[in-house]
């Protein structure tokens, strides 16, 4: 029986309710005797504690209850609170996965919560902090609709990835028939307060922010295109290269598809000089020639930069060059991808040789860059000296039958290469077959030393 | 695999249903030999039975182990605990045989099955990048065709640009060769050449407009076939994407299956283990069950034809215990007779007993509860004494730390007033010293002055002598104004013990160098001198111990009177004996002492005539003498020594000099000086008068002379004559 303990009874205000059952059961039972009433059970009876937490989950906005309870109730509130309780009462209150993860299900559907680490509360913080950044229009939106969300979110968010950023509305009549996406066509000069939106508000504040995936750009323009919905602006790059210099914990750095240019990699990299955290960055698919090789080079040596990925570039002979004098003399990196560029024989002799002096270098992709049989020497006598070395892509590099073959020798001598691709290298079918032999005996080789290593398959 | 029972986990629960069964069975079999339940109950008890007497057997056929049965019960706890003991040895050894056989079974099967799974391992590694590569090469493809593309449009760009660049020289050269042209133009002077250059002019402007026009179709033509391209290459781009979603698909279907029937292959072949393990087992399993069954059905038959024994073997017991139950029946009739007869008896003693016991309790109760008064009251004094111990004892503290502190002030006093002591005997000793000196000045002094006077009234008696009475004057006797300073006391005849040893030695030796026997001289002490010495070189002889090593060594090389003299001072130092006259006093207790030894001992020592002191002894005679003299010495020595300079003079004789040198006139002589002072007093009177009267006369004279002179005057005087009455007249 649910007698009424007032002891147990968090708040005086829920007395009230209380009464209100109280006589109505009172009622009842003059009204009616429960013995002879054979459908009456006790079960159907709702408990005080039921009915207590019921009035807290109804009235969580006002009055948020939680600590107060003990463990079995504070479940049965989370799972009776509301997925649209507003920000500012759940952020920091409740931590409970169950709670969030009917609201991210409310809001995006299913989801899969591994890539947040198994933390549906981060995913739900981090895809809400995106739309929020990915919908911002310079200056209409509000900017303190970001900022507002900052102290609700900067604990939880680690990963931001940014995929769209609109640029501010010229002529919004002009385009009303457009999507909500869509934006002006083309940079006024009279000038809105920013080109698109500016990072330094944000990321100086998120606390625990250790990785920035950001896209330049519009999605889903359509037939609306415009080339200018595509501009990465020199104001843009400054704010952007202040805010990643304000990020003391930011350990992972993406800029895809955003026309950067020497210049602007240039700027991106003075102020990333000596970052206390950073740990990969990726530049693919922009527009770095030679000047900005140089420069990444000198971040290179002068960060604790581990992985770095400039594909799809237009790096060149001497800008790889730059890049191989850096790798000579560097002790972090153990990852370098520069598929598509245009390195040329010029660049891969530079990077063969900076591999006979690098001790660290694990994995190198030199996909596409127009190598040719001299290469192939160079980096077959690389191979000959390099230990660390272990993942090799040369693949669509013209280096003929006779670089094969020098490869085939360089493999002969080496003892910790477990994967090299040579596809589409136009490398003789002997020479392949003996590297790919090599190749599974230094797999086996290592499969004897680690039979716990797994070998990852380079699917860029 | 899940579906599949698992065979390491299958055979204990079937194993069990099998022996279900068997045994079942078995009973069945019993069942129709019997057709009895109560028999085969019967039966199954017997056989365990047996079991347990065949056991026992063994164990006896082993060893003279202790049985269950034996009538010792420690023997019995011993049977029981070996049985226990051999049951768990046997239930270990059948598991461990087990688990040893499983072990066996379970490596083969991990053999196969490993091997199975290696096998699909490497295989299904070999799908996985045979199909990452068919993926990948779609990859692959599109880099190689976009790097071709790439240098495709570098190539037709440079082509381009050198189109371009050659279509541009080649408009300059037109448009050069135009502006030439206008100047000549402008030199034709007839309107039809100049119609006709005009003409040519525009035709060659059309030209070059015709020139560049192509050219921009070709560029707009080329711009289109890339717009074109593009497209291609998207749709060629979307193609790429669909086939290799769907080459990914496959994959993963392929690899799908392929897993699902390495996993199959897998889980078969792990059945069949299984099933193998099984049939082995269960043969087994059937073939012991067999076994068994025979066994059981042997001892089955062999117990029933043991229980017929044993029913006619109780038969018999029976009766015969029947028997001896009768006579033992009465004979224990009589004796409970006999008991009963002693037991109320018993009982009267008993309740005669009670009562006294009763009586006493009573009494003993009382003496309690006194006692309990007595002991509260105890307790009560206790309480109080205990209050007045601790009174007292806190008391006794108080009092103890009071007389600590009063104690600690009196030391303090004490040493405060020893220092003020010491000073004062100091500031004592140094006005001594000064009085002694102002004493001696003053002495001096005085002592002049009084010579002086002395010598002035000897002078004066000579001159009175001399010249007053002519009598011859002779001096007294002068000699104590021959000294002077003060008077110091002589202590000449106090000799040290070592001077007085010196002597008693060196006396010896000019005695026997001058062989003058003085036996009878005795020195001060009233000793004889002989003696003395004897004892002194018996001393010398056997004190060495108090003499320092060092002072031995030095004295080695000396002369031996000089060594023993040396010897006595440093003993005489050591016993604390100074004076000569303690070397005598010594003496004289070592005779003492010896006599009373020869007392004691009369005729051992009557044969000795040598009267001196035994060697032995003399070491026990030291130390009574030492003990008796010596102690006091040492107090009045630090008492002597400190008053003894202010002791040092004594006044007795100064009186006495002091009146010599008053009375250096003697009595009769002032006596005599007393008369002829008296006599020259009247003498002295006689010639005063005298000489009175002389200046009287002598003035009277002068008086008349004067008068005479006045007269003499008057008379002859001028005024007289002027006068009417002469004076004289």
């Amino acid at each position: 029986m649910a007698t009424p303990n007032f002891n147990e009874e968090p708040k005086v205000n829920f007395c009230i309710t209380l009464r209100t059952v109280n006589t109505a059961a009172d009622r009842r039972k003059m009204r009616s005797v429960i013995a002879e009433d054979s459908e009456w059970t006790l079960a159907e009876v709702p408990l005080l504690t039921t009915l207590c937490l019921q009035h807290i989950v109804k009235n969580f906005e006002e009055k948020p209850i939680l600590d107060e309870l003990t463990g079995g109730h504070k479940s049965y509130v989370f799972e009776r609170l509301s997925p649209s309780l507003p920000l500012t009462v759940s952020a920091n209150l409740i931590s409970d996965e169950s709670y969030w993860r009917r609201r991210v299900e409310a809001r995006w559907g299913p989801a899969d919560v591994t890539a947040y680490g198994d933390s549906w509360k981060r995913m739900f913080f981090e895809r809400h902090l995106e739309g929020v950044v990915e919908l911002f229009i310079p200056d209409v939106t509000d900017i303190r609709t970001v900022l507002e969300l900052v102290p609700l979110c900067r604990n939880y968010v680690t990963r931001l990835k940014v995929s769209q950023l609109l640029p501010p509305i010229k002529d919004p009549s002009r385009f009303d028939e457009d999507d909500a996406s869509d934006c002006a066509s083309d940079v006024g000069s009279d000038g809105p307060s920013m080109d698109h939106f500016d990072f330094g508000i944000l990321l100086d504040k998120l606390v625990n922010l250790e990785e920035l995936h950001v896209t330049y750009g519009v999605k889903g323009c359509g037939m609306n295109f415009e080339w200018n919905l595509f501009e990465f602006t020199f104001r843009d790059c400054e704010c952007l290269a202040k805010a990643l210099k304000s990020c003391k914990s930011l350990k992972v750095f993406r800029l895809r598809r955003s026309k950067v240019d020497d210049d602007k990699c240039c700027i991106l990299v003075s102020h990333l000089l000596d970052h206390p955290s950073l740990l990969e960055l990726d530049l693919s698919h922009n527009h770095i020639g030679e000047r900005g090789a140089r420069a990444v080079g000198k971040l290179l040596n002068r960060s604790k930069l581990q992985k770095l990925t400039a594909y799809n570039n237009r790096i060149r002979g001497p800008g790889a060059q730059a890049l191989a004098h850096a790798l000579a003399r560097n002790t972090t990196l153990t990852s370098l991808n520069l598929r598509l560029n245009r390195i040329a024989d010029e660049g891969g002799q530079a990077v063969a040789q900076a591999l006979m002096k690098n001790k660290t270098l694990t994995e190198l992709h030199l996909e596409g860059n127009e190598m040719t049989e001299p290469t192939a020497v160079a980096m077959s006598q690389a191979l000959v000296q390099n230990s660390t070395l272990k993942t090799l892509n040369l693949a669509n590099n013209r280096l003929g039958v006779d670089g094969g073959k020098v490869l085939e020798e360089g493999m002969s001598h080496n003892s910790s290469l477990v994967e090299c691709d040579i596809r589409l290298t136009d490398v003789d079918q002997e020479s392949e077959f003996c590297i790919t032999q090599a190749l599974r005996a230094n797999q086996n080789h290592k499969h004897h030393h680690s039979p716990t290593a797994t070998q990852h398959p380079s699917a860029h | 695999m899940r579906d599949v029972t698992d065979p390491a986990r299958a055979p204990p629960e079937l194993y069990h249903s099998n022996t279900f069964c068997k045994q079942n069975s078995h009973f069945r079999c019993a069942f129709l030999c019997t057709s009895l339940v109560a028999v085969h109950v019967y039966l199954l008890f017997l056989t365990s039975y047996k079991m347990h007497q065949t056991e026992s057997f063994e164990a006896d056929e082993a060893e003279p182990a202790p049985s269950v049965e034996s009538d010792d019960p420690e023997e019995r706890i011993k049977a029981r605990r070996l049985r226990i003991a051999e049951r768990n040895e046997a239930k270990k050894g059948r598991k461990l045989g087990e688990v040893l056989q499983r072990k066996e079974t379970m490596k083969e099967e991990q053999r196969e099955s490993q091997k199975e799974v290696e096998i699909s391992e490497r295989h299904m590694e070999k799908l996985k990048t045979d199909g990452l590569e068919l993926v990948t090469n779609i990859l692959v493809a599109t880099d190689a065709r976009e790097s071709k593309r790439r240098t495709d449009e570098e190539e037709a760009n440079r082509l381009r640009r050198e189109k371009l660049e050659n279509e541009a020289r080649s408009s300059q050269e037109k448009y050069e060769e135009i502006t030439h042209k206008w100047t000549e133009a402008k030199m034709k002077q007839t309107p039809l050449d100049l119609r006709d250059a005009l003409n040519s002019q525009q035709q060659l402007c059309n030209q070059i407009t015709d020139d560049k026009n192509k050219l921009i179709n070709d560029l707009k033509q080329e711009l289109k076939a890339s717009d074109d391209r593009y497209v291609k290459d998207l749709r060629k781009e979307a193609k790429d994407t669909d086939l290799l979603i769907e080459r990914m698909e496959e994959q993963i279907s392929s690899l799908k299956k392929s897993y699902r029937e390495k996993l199959h292959q897998i889980e078969n072949s792990f059945g069949d283990e299984r099933r193998t393990l099984l049939a082995k087992n269960r043969k087994k399993w059937e073939q012991q069950m067999k076994e068994r069954c025979d066994k059981e059905l042997k001892n089955m038959m062999h117990s029933l034809s043991l229980m017929e024994e044993h029913e006619d073997l109780l038969h018999k017991l029976r009766t015969q215990t029947a028997e001896e139950y009768n006579t033992d029946k009465i004979k224990l009739d009589t004796e409970v007779q006999n008991s009963r007869m002693k037991v109320q008896e018993m009982k009267f003693n008993c309740h005669l007993n009670q009562e006294k016991l009763d009586d006493k309790f009573t009494t003993l109760k009382k003496r309690e509860e006194e006692n309990s008064i007595l002991k509260s009251q105890l307790k009560r004094k206790l309480i109080r004494t205990q209050d007045a111990v601790n009174n007292l004892k806190s008391k006794c503290s108080e009092q103890e730390k009071e007389s600590k502190l009063e104690n600690q002030s009196l030391s303090k006093d004490y040493t405060r007033l020893n220092q003020q002591y010491k000073d004062m005997q100091k500031k004592a000793r140094h006005f001594a010293a000064l009085d002694m000196e102002r004493y001696e000045k003053v002495w001096l002094m005085n002592e002049a002055e009084v010579k002086n006077l002395a010598h002035r009234a000897l002078e004066v008696d000579r001159l009175i002598h001399e010249q007053q009475l002519g009598l011859a004057w002779d001096s007294p006797p002068l000699d104590f104004m021959k000294r002077s300073g003060p008077i110091r006391s002589i202590q000449q005849d106090f000799r040290t013990a070592g001077q007085a040893a010196a002597d008693a030695l060196k006396e010896e030796q000019e005695e026997e160098s001058s062989d003058i026997v003085e036996g009878s001289e005795n020195t001060a002490g009233g000793v004889n001198r002989r003696i003395v010495k004897n004892i002194l070189e018996l001393l010398c002889d056997e004190t060495g111990f108090l003499i320092d090593s060092k002072l031995q060594t030095l004295l080695s090389c000396l002369e031996k009177s000089e060594r023993s003299l040396v010897k006595l001072d440093a003993v005489f130092s050591a016993m604390g004996i100074e004076s000569e006259e303690d070397v005598y006093r010594m003496t004289e207790f070592f005779m003492k002492y010896k006599q009373l030894g020869r007392e004691q001992r009369d005729h051992e020592a009557e044969a000795e005539a040598t009267d001196l002191i035994d060697p032995k002894e003399i070491l026990l005679a030291l130390k009574d003498f030492t003990a008796q003299n010596c102690r006091p010495c040492g107090v009045w020595d630090s008492q002597h020594s400190s008053v003894l300079e202010l002791n040092m003079r004594d006044d007795y004789e100064d009186a006495a000099y002091w009146e010599s040198l008053a009375n250096v006139i003697p009595e009769s002589k002032l006596k005599l000086w007393a008369a002829l002072d008296t006599a020259l007093n009247e003498y002295h009177t006689v010639l005063t008068e005298r000489a009175e009267l002389l200046v009287e006369t002598q003035s009277v004279k002068q008086q008349n002379t004067e008068l005479r002179n006045l007269l003499h005057q008057y008379t002859t005087s001028k005024a007289n004559s002027e006068l009417d009455i002469h004076p004289t007249r």
